[in-house]
Parts: C-alpha cells; sequence; structure tokens
C-alpha cells in the first residue's frame, strides 16, 4: 500500500514481545519473506504460556 | 555380580512427545535405571508388531512403545 | 552467550538464592538462573540487580567453574538503533496483584493464592514437583476454592469495569485438573458472578466439570476471608443468591486474577504516541481490530483487549498480514538464502563413517568414559575415523567437522552428543556445507538420555554410551541421501464465501500482491452481516461492508464470483484444481490455497410464539426493523429479550457468543430513544465477555432490568391481548412474576451452515456442534490439518465481527506463507510405495491421518498407491498398515530401525 515508493520501504518488522502472540507474527513474517527483530525483556521467549501447566479444553501441556 | 534380575528394556519413542520427555527427565536430572534403551521413531504409529517381536528374539525383557 | 552449553554449573554453585519469578514467588532461584527446563534459548543469564560481583566486585564463582568460559561481567547494556518498515505490539498483560484488595488478605493469609501460583503448584516443573501441596504447611488440600473477578469487573475496588475474559475457563480447568493431581476425593468449588464459558468447546468442559468431575459452581461474591489462626484453614463468608449468609471452610484459596495494562507498558504505549482506550489496552475498531491509532503499528493479544491463547494467535497472524500488505513491495530484500555447495553422489561407495563424541565439557565427559566409547566405535564396521571433542556444537567443531569429512572422505556422519531434537540440524548445515545429503547424519543421545539421568552408575552410563553409538553406526550404515522434492507453487488462493470474513481474507492476501478467487453462493457480497447495524464498539456496519465491498469488487487481483459453488476440487497445497460452478456453467481454477470462510447463520427458533406472534423476532430481524423504521418498535413500551434461545441446551449445548453483546447493545438503544420503556433481559450467564463488560454496566444504569432464569424452569411466553405475558421465576423475590411486553426479542441461536459437503470434498473434519475443525485450538486456530487449507469466520465458531475480522487476516497471513514461496521444499522423511508390491488394497489410504496417501489408477490399468509428498509427514502410519510390505517410509525402513534393535545391547 506504500507501493508509490517502494525504495523507502523497509522489509523488515520489529516485534515487541515474544510471548505466544510475539512469536507467532514474527514466524509468519519471517516465512513470509521479512526480516524480524524479536524483542523480549526477559532472558527466554515464551510469555505467561510457558508458565501454565495445561490448557484447555484438550488438556495439552502448555510447553 | 549379583544374581538381582537386570531386564533389558528397548524402548520405540515417539519423536515429537516421548522422545522428547526422555530429553527432558534429562535436563530435569531424573535418575532411572541405565538398562533401557530407546529407539527414536517419527511416530509411535510407525511400530509395526514385528519390531515388538523382533526386540524379544534379540533378547530384551521387555519392549515399550510410548508415544 | 555463544559459549554457554547450559551444563548449569554456574548455577548450582552461585551462592546467592533469590524469588523465583517464573515460579510466581513460591520458590527461589539462583542469581544466575534459565528461567525454566525448556528455556529457548537455553542459555544462562546473569540476574545483574542480584548478582554479588556486579554489585560489590567479589564473588565471580560461576565464571571459575563454567567449563565453556561464557561468563563475561563486562557486558553493558546497549542502543541499538533499527530501522524497521512496521512495529507489531504484543507486549502481553500483567497478572492483577491483589494486594491491592484487603478483602482477601492476599499478603496476610499463606493459603490465599493467585491463579497463576496454582498454575505453577499444578506443573510438574514447579516449586513442589507437580505434587499438589498448599504453601503454609505443605499439607495436601482437601477443599480449594476459586474466587472469580478478582480484578475484574470491579470499578469500586480496583477501577477495573472489564472482564478479563479468561479466569472462568482457567478456573474450571484448575479445578479439573487439581482433582486428577489430588491424591484424596479433592473438593472444588468456583465462586462467580456469571460463568463466561463463551469459546469453542468451552461450554461442554464446563457442563463436564459440573455433572461429571462434580466441580462446585456457587454464584456469589465472597465478601469476607478469615484464617484460623492454628491449622491455617480459611473461611469464605457470603450471601447466597436467595440472601441466606453462608460460611464454609477451605484449606485453599485461589484468587483468579485478571489482566491489567502494567504501568510501565502503558508509558511505553506513550513514547510511541498510540493511543489507549479508559481501560489502558490499545485502542483498535472493529474493522481493524489490530490495527493501532499510529499507521504503521499493529497490536495483539492482551495488550488490545483481554483475551485467550487462539483469539492472541489469531491477532498475531492478523498483525503480520497487515504489516506484509504494507511492506509488500520490500518482501525478500532482507532475508538472505543460504548456499551450499553441489551435493555428492555416494550411492556406489561403501560407508565411511565419521564418529565424533562429545564430552559436553564435563556433562557427558564427567560420567561417561569418553575414550572407552570412541575405542569401541573405532571397532565398528563402517568407521574410518573418530574424534573426542570437548564440545562437538563449538563453531570450531563445526569448521573441523567440514575439514575431516573432506580430507578423509567421509560419507556419512555420527555425532554422539545431546539431543538431535536440538542439534540435528546444526550438524546437518555443517553436512551439507561438506557437500554431503544431510540425511547421512545420526546423533547418539548420550547426554539427556544416558549422563545425565545415569550420573551415579558411570560404569553403565559407558556401556550404555557404547551401545547408544553401537546402534547409531549400524542405522548409519544403511541410511541413504535423500531427495528433498520441490513443489512449485500457484500463486494465487481460492476464498470460499463472501461474508466480511472471505473479503477480509481476500483484501489480505490481494494487498500483499496475490491474486484471489472469491466465490459467494449468493448474488450479493456481505454474508451474515448485510443484516447487521452496528458493532458493539459503534462501527456502522452497513457503511463500512459497503466500503470494503467497493474494495473487494475493484480491486485488481480479485476475481469475484457471485452465486457461485464449488463443485469439485483436486490437489494440495501449492496446486489446487477447483472446478466452480457459476450460473450453472462450470469455471476450472488453478490455485495454492484454499480459505474456508462459509460462515454461519441465524436459528430459527421453535419456541416462545416465534413465528405465531408477529411481536416475537429474532435478533437479525431486529436490526432490520430497526434500519426499516418499522412502527412497531417506536410504539413499543415495554420490550423484553429472552438469552440463549437455542444456544446451551442438550440438543445444541455450546454458547452462540454473540447474543448476550448484540441483546445488551439493543437494550440500550431502547433505553436512550426512550428512558422510560421498559427493557428486560432474562438471561442464564450475561457474557459480556472483555470491554463489552462496559455495555452491560450501562445497561444496568439506564434501568435495563435483568432477570436470570433456569434452564430446568424457562420463562413462558403467552399471547396477552395486544401484548404478550412473559412469565418467569425472579430469584431475588423468589418467586414468579409476569412481565408484559410489546416487543420480545429472541437472541437465537448462531448455528452451521451445510458444512458436510466441503468437508467431504477437502477431507475436513467438523466437531459435534457441525463447526469445521482447527488443526489445533490453541496454537493452530485458522489452519485445517490439512496443508494448504485455512479457516476463518463463523464456519469456525460463532463469533463478532471483529474475530471474524481478525481471524480472516490471520488465514490470509497463513496463507501467504505459502504463496510466497516460489517452490515448496518437501521433507526427506516421507513415506513412498514399491509399486510393483502394491496391491491397491488402500488400507494406508485409510490409515494416514494427513490424506497424504491414496490409490490411484496406474498408467498400467492398476490400482496402486501414491503419496502427496507435500502432506505427508514421515509418521509411517501407513508402512505398519500396508499387508505386502509395498509402502516405507524413507529414513525409517523396516532395515534402518530393526538394525538398532539387533544392536541394542553387548552381550
Amino acid at each position: 500500500m506504500n507501493a508509490e515508493n517502494p525504495q523507502n520501504v523497509q522489509g523488515s518488522v520489529m516485534v515487541v514481545g515474544s510471548g505466544i502472540a510475539g512469536m507467532q507474527t514474527a514466524l509468519d513474517l519471517a516465512d513470509s519473506g521479512f526480516y524480524v527483530y524479536l524483542v523480549e525483556k526477559s532472558p527466554s521467549i515464551g510469555g505467561v504460556m510457558a508458565q501454565l501447566d495445561k490448557t484447555f479444553p484438550t488438556n495439552d501441556c502448555a510447553m | 555380580m549379583s544374581g538381582e534380575f537386570k531386564p533389558k528394556i528397548i524402548a520405540f519413542a515417539c519423536n515429537w512427545c516421548a522422545y522428547s520427555a526422555a530429553d527432558l527427565a534429562g535436563v530435569s536430572r531424573f535418575q532411572y535405571p541405565p538398562n533401557l534403551r530407546i529407539i527414536r521413531v517419527m511416530c509411535s504409529g510407525r511400530i509395526n508388531p514385528n519390531f515388538i517381536l523382533k526386540g524379544f528374539q534379540n533378547g530384551a525383557d521387555g519392549v515399550l512403545v510410548a508415544g | 552467550m555463544d559459549k554457554c552449553i547450559a551444563c548449569g554449573e554456574c548455577a548450582e554453585k552461585c551462592p546467592k538464592k533469590v524469588t523465583d519469578t517464573f515460579n510466581a514467588g513460591l520458590a527461589k532461584r539462583k542469581a544466575i538462573y534459565v528461567e525454566y527446563p525448556q528455556a529457548v534459548p537455553l542459555k544462562y543469564a546473569i540476574d545483574a540487580p542480584n548478582c554479588i560481583y556486579l554489585k560489590n566486585g567479589k564473588c565471580g564463582f560461576c565464571a571459575k567453574v563454567c567449563p565453556a568460559q561464557a561468563i563475561d561481567f563486562e557486558q553493558k547494556e546497549k542502543t541499538v538503533r533499527l530501522q524497521v518498515g512496521s512495529v507489531i505490539l504484543a507486549p502481553g498483560f500483567s497478572a492483577f496483584d491483589p494486594q491491592k484488595l484487603d478483602t482477601y488478605q492476599y499478603s496476610q493469609y499463606q493459603n490465599v493464592i493467585t491463579s497463576l501460583e496454582m498454575e505453577r503448584i499444578l506443573s510438574a516443573t514447579g516449586p513442589y514437583h507437580g505434587h499438589l501441596v498448599r504453601p503454609s504447611d505443605k499439607k495436601e488440600p482437601s477443599k480449594i476454592a476459586w474466587l472469580q473477578c478478582i480484578g475484574s469487573r470491579d470499578i469500586n475496588r480496583c477501577d477495573h469495569g472489564y472482564c478479563s475474559s479468561v479466569c472462568c475457563m482457567y478456573a474450571v480447568k484448575e479445578a479439573v485438573i487439581a482433582k486428577e493431581h489430588s491424591p484424596v476425593a479433592l473438593d472444588t468449588a468456583i465462586f462467580y458472578m456469571d460463568m463466561r464459558t463463551y469459546g469453542k468447546e468451552f461450554e461442554s468442559y464446563y457442563q463436564r466439570a459440573k455433572d461429571e468431575k462434580g466441580v462446585r459452581f456457587i454464584r456469589t461474591r465472597v465478601h469476607t476471608i478469615v484464617e484460623n489462626r492454628e491449622t491455617k484453614d480459611l473461611s469464605l463468608r457470603y450471601v447466597d443468591e436467595n440472601g441466606k449468609a453462608l460460611e464454609e471452610t477451605f484449606d485453599l484459596v485461589v484468587l483468579s486474577v485478571g489482566m491489567e495494562t502494567s504501568k510501565e507498558l502503558a508509558a511505553f504505549a506513550g513514547r510511541l504516541e498510540i493511543e489507549l482506550n479508559a481501560d489502558n489496552f490499545a485502542k483498535t475498531d472493529c474493522f481493524s481490530p489490530v490495527k493501532t491509532s499510529r499507521d504503521g503499528i499493529y497490536v495483539c493479544g492482551a495488550f488490545q483487549e483481554p483475551k485467550d491463547i487462539p483469539y492472541s494467535v489469531m491477532e498475531a497472524s492478523a498483525a503480520a498480514c497487515w504489516a506484509e500488505a504494507d511492506l509488500a513491495t520490500s518482501r525478500g530484500t532482507l532475508t538472505k538464502t543460504k548456499t551450499f555447495p553441489v551435493e555428492k553422489n555416494i550411492t556406489d561407495e561403501e560407508a565411511r563413517i565419521g564418529v565424533f563424541v562429545c564430552n559436553c565439557g564435563t556433562n557427558i565427559g564427567g560420567i561417561v568414559n569418553v575414550p572407552a566409547v570412541a575405542e569401541m566405535a573405532r571397532t565398528l564396521p563402517g568407521v574410518t575415523y573418530v574424534e573426542e571433542n570437548l564440545f562437538t556444537c563449538s563453531q570450531d567443531s563445526q569448521d573441523k567437522i567440514k575439514d575431516i569429512i573432506l580430507k578423509k572422505g567421509l560419507n556419512r556422519v555420527v555425532v554422539a552428543a545431546c539431543t538431535p531434537r536440538t542439534h540435528e540440524a546444526l550438524f546437518q548445515e555443517t553436512l551439507r556445507d561438506a557437500g554431503l545429503n544431510k540425511y547421512l547424519f545420526e546423533m547418539a543421545n548420550i547426554r539427556n538420555q544416558c549422563s545425565w539421568v545415569h550420573s551415579k552408575e558411570k560404569d553403565e552410563a559407558t556401556a550404555k554410551a557404547k551401545d547408544l553409538v553401537r546402534m547409531a553406526v549400524a542405522r548409519t550404515r544403511l541410511i541413504t541421501s535423500l531427495g528433498q522434492p520441490t513443489i512449485s507453487v500457484e500463486p494465487s488462493a481460492l476464498v470460499i464465501g463472501g461474508g466480511i470474513a472471505g473479503m477480509t481474507s481476500a483484501l489480505g492476501l490481494a494487498d500483499q500482491g496475490y491474486a484471489v478467487h472469491l466465490v459467494e453462493k449468493q448474488e450479493r457480497l456481505g454474508g451474515i452481516a448485510l443484516g447487521l447495524l452496528n458493532t458493539w464498539k459503534g462501527d456502522n456496519v452497513p457503511e463500512k461492508l459497503a466500503e470494503m465491498t467497493k474494495r473487494v469488487t475493484t480491486h485488481s487481483l480479485i476475481n469475484v464470483y457471485t452465486g457461485a459453488t464449488v463443485k469439485a476440487s483436486t490437489g494440495f497445497i501449492g496446486n489446487f484444481e477447483t472446478t466452480l460452478s457459476v450460473k450453472g456453467s462450470d469455471r476450472l481454477l488453478k490455485h495454492g490455497a484454499v480459505i474456508v470462510a462459509t460462515g454461519a447463520q441465524e436459528h430459527v427458533p421453535q419456541e416462545y410464539l416465534y413465528g405465531q406472534n408477529n411481536r416475537v423476532l429474532t435478533h437479525l430481524e431486529l436490526d432490520r426493523a430497526i434500519s426499516s423504521d418499522d412502527p412497531r418498535l417506536p410504539a413499543a413500551d415495554a420490550v423484553a429479550f429472552i438469552q440463549c434461545v437455542g444456544s446451551r441446551e442438550s440438543k445444541r449445548p455450546y454458547c452462540s457468543k454473540v447474543c448476550c453483546t448484540h441483546s445488551i447493545k439493543s437494550a440500550v438503544r431502547f433505553k436512550k430513544i426512550n428512558p422510560e420503556a421498559q427493557v428486560f433481559v432474562i438471561y442464564r450467564d450475561i457474557r459480556t465477555y472483555g470491554q463489552r463488560e462496559l455495555l452491560y454496566r450501562e445497561a444496568r444504569e439506564k434501568g435495563v432490568i435483568f432477570i436470570r432464569y433456569d434452564l430446568e424452569r424457562k420463562p413462558e411466553v403467552k399471547n396477552d391481548g395486544d401484548r404478550l405475558a412473559i412469565t418467569v421465576k425472579d430469584h431475588i423475590l423468589g418467586r414468579d412474576i409476569e412481565i408484559h411486553a410489546d416487543l420480545l426479542i429472541l437472541a437465537a441461536a448462531i448455528v452451521p451452515r451445510d458444512n458436510e459437503v466441503l468437508a467431504q470434498m477437502f477431507k475436513l473434519s467438523c466437531n459435534s456442534d457441525n463447526f469445521f475443525n482447527e488443526a489445533h485450538a490453541k496454537l493452530r486456530p485458522v489452519e485445517f490439518a490439512t496443508a494448504g487449507i485455512f479457516l476463518a469466520g463463523m464456519a469456525h465458531y460463532p463469533k463478532p465481527i471483529e474475530e471474524s475480522i481478525a481471524q480472516a487476516a490471520a488465514a490470509a497471513s497463513r496463507a501467504a506463507v505459502t504463496l510466497s514461496k516460489d517452490r515448496i521444499t518437501v521433507e526427506g522423511v516421507v513415506s513412498y510405495v514399491k509399486e510393483f508390491m502394491c496391491r491397491g488394497c488402500g488400507e494406508c489410504e485409510r490409515a494416514c491421518p494427513f490424506n497424504a496417501i491414496s490409490v490411484q489408477e496406474t498408467d498400467k490399468a492398476m490400482l496402486a498407491a501414491v503419496v502427496k509428498e507435500a502432506l505427508c509427514k514421515g509418521c509411517g502410519m501407513c508402512a505398519v498398515a500396508c499387508p505386502t510390505g509395498a509402502a516405507s517410509v524413507h529414513h525409517f525402513d523396516d532395515r534402518e530401525v530393526l538394525t538398532m534393535v539387533e544392536t541394542a545391547f553387548e552381550y
């Protein structure tokens, strides 16, 4: 949609936060040809979901 | 050597769950007896009954299919 | 960081203990730590504010014990400037801190915990290793209570008027799982105001918890908790629905805390100059639910509004879709593709195997006698080179392995080290750098599955490591190079359904530069939204819909087929061929992906005088009546709404999700037009989740009267002269009351369309309610299990416009991952069929969970199974099902597996 001036369009995206949403958006972008900077405050990715024990309705392990 | 029975166990482990669970047991340093040999497969659905018989034929005392 | 091998020596020796925030403060960890055992990256980090060395310049134990010299105290915070085309915010939420509420004495009473602490207590990696005990005395509780809406739906004490959307469901889950964990007959009770189990499969989970698992549900708000000072048990005081004061004692009380935006996050949003709404969530509108107030900045997840995992995942992909559309002209300009030398053909060579045995510092070498393992490996047939490494995974080891492969002419490699699940890809890349096929590689897992789990039995661990290496070498002798076929991709998509979801998907792809074929059965685009008036946030639906329709019909890359249906479809990801029937004539299309967005419809009620009295309307009829200035509306002095008409009943057990909000929005509208009008909402649970709750509050403030009914005692509707008489039991008064109404609006269920035809054609599955089944309820909410086919909108489950739009844009983003590639590379570990042995019985086709193998007629006019490699996941179910041995899997054929069985034990 910025097609009129492609030179100024960076093919990169910064994603702030690497919980389940940040990871998904980063994967989609990287898998379709965009460079992603995934920025996370804590030492590992995963966010709150990694703290959860199991998720319903399947009771799958959240890991 | 004591006369204690130490069974030889072969485990077929699914790459996506049981095999990674065995990895996690390692990361968590859970200790278990060393007489288990794990064979990785891409799915426990890959296990042909023949594989299990072959295990016994080769001297295994138990065969575990985990997935 | 690159040097850290995650052995944990540093944390072992670190003298400083600090509160473990990952375990919600229930445990301690060291000042050098990994958050949890599966953390990515699995690298230890120094907690700088707590590190003794960084504070006092003394200590440094970690650096002394680190075998990899990975500790660097000199690292400083750096400022990095990035030039990016777009920003996506996914910062999540903070759990509400209940210390602010003195009612619950969270900071005083040890056995009052938050739901997040409960998650950690239930977790096997948690502070009590998954053993369900309470904090005060580590005793197994026999009675646990959950209190809902802590920090939600409460403007008096915490200024959070909104509903946090997820707590009802997680409380039910925790109660069920706690019961499973507990060795005693655990009693669980959930104290709630409305059960908001509005999502797909949620209501049935709630009913099962109640009826089968015996979780108790008590509709009240607990006003006081008192702790018994000796036993530390907790006594809950509350008033029940009939006004009776009650008290009950529990061993453990869980506060179901809500979600909020932290002050830091709100300040960050301020620096980014994006607008927040009154509840401090990013401001968006229903037709662009992930777009912030600032161009180029998108938002997804709980920072937009409290929400659960699947909707966070959907919004994440939706944000990606719109960012990709903005940046479409620069796709691929900053990404790099690595090139590799031409692969050597080793078909006629004898096995020349190199074995690399890793010490992993002391992780393996400290337990397993690595020299003895290496010595044994030298004696194995086919092995021509053996080496021990301190760290086989380090970069200099990769250079060395590559060098040795070339110098010694190795044609297969075994690495005896950690697990292939984390390190196989690294070594495979090294092989490719050296001109070997990546499948000529095998790992022996002598760390995670040997030295780490047999640390006290060094001799046995060494014997086992030898066996593992022998098994790996035996298998490696048999493995061969595998091709990775590539398949071409037709860069266009078929979108089935021209409602809001279908149009959003079509625009999402077309704006990224992909051609779209949009198929609509009706003559007009718009779907069920054509009958809607406005969203709960007030967006004008007809206007927005007209805008959207115009964009779709004028877009140069979108071909619209109205009055059209899908007649037949064949093919697979990247290469579908579909026949449309357009106004009676056939048209053949080629496309690379499919998005199913066929929507749902309004249930036709069979009760409450619907169809017999023209004062009884459904929601869609009400919206139509409003937009056509129906004279019945201004004439109505009393209006009643009945909720759950056809939903949450044995025949249709799911919640239709949108009806509570639609009724209340309409009720408020009646009150705004005529404040004197009497407006009643007769409901079972009000499910105005998220910020829709504000609408519920507004309705009560405007004098809308809410009356609850139970399924066992539904309201009764009778003709009453010109009006209607509705009898319903009022729980507060404890007796039947009669309401006289001029209009009765039925919140009719949302029911699926006839999804059977498409399900058969594309081999898709539906759930028991006949909505389409996504590949994974949490993590793959817009994909089908069959690759290349995606799902959006109400065909998946009833949902409001903003969620349909998010899911539709997400489907477009997921489809774009495929369409953005010229060719897709298929994994080499796939099934194959020896045609001469196949008798075409079809057992494999029935066994395959991925529709990847099917019986077809060969050019010799025989029947034989054919593998679609693009769909195959290499699970091998077909090989087991095959009665003749014709079907097998590359890399895991019978011989390749059985040779490991044969060499498993040294005798």
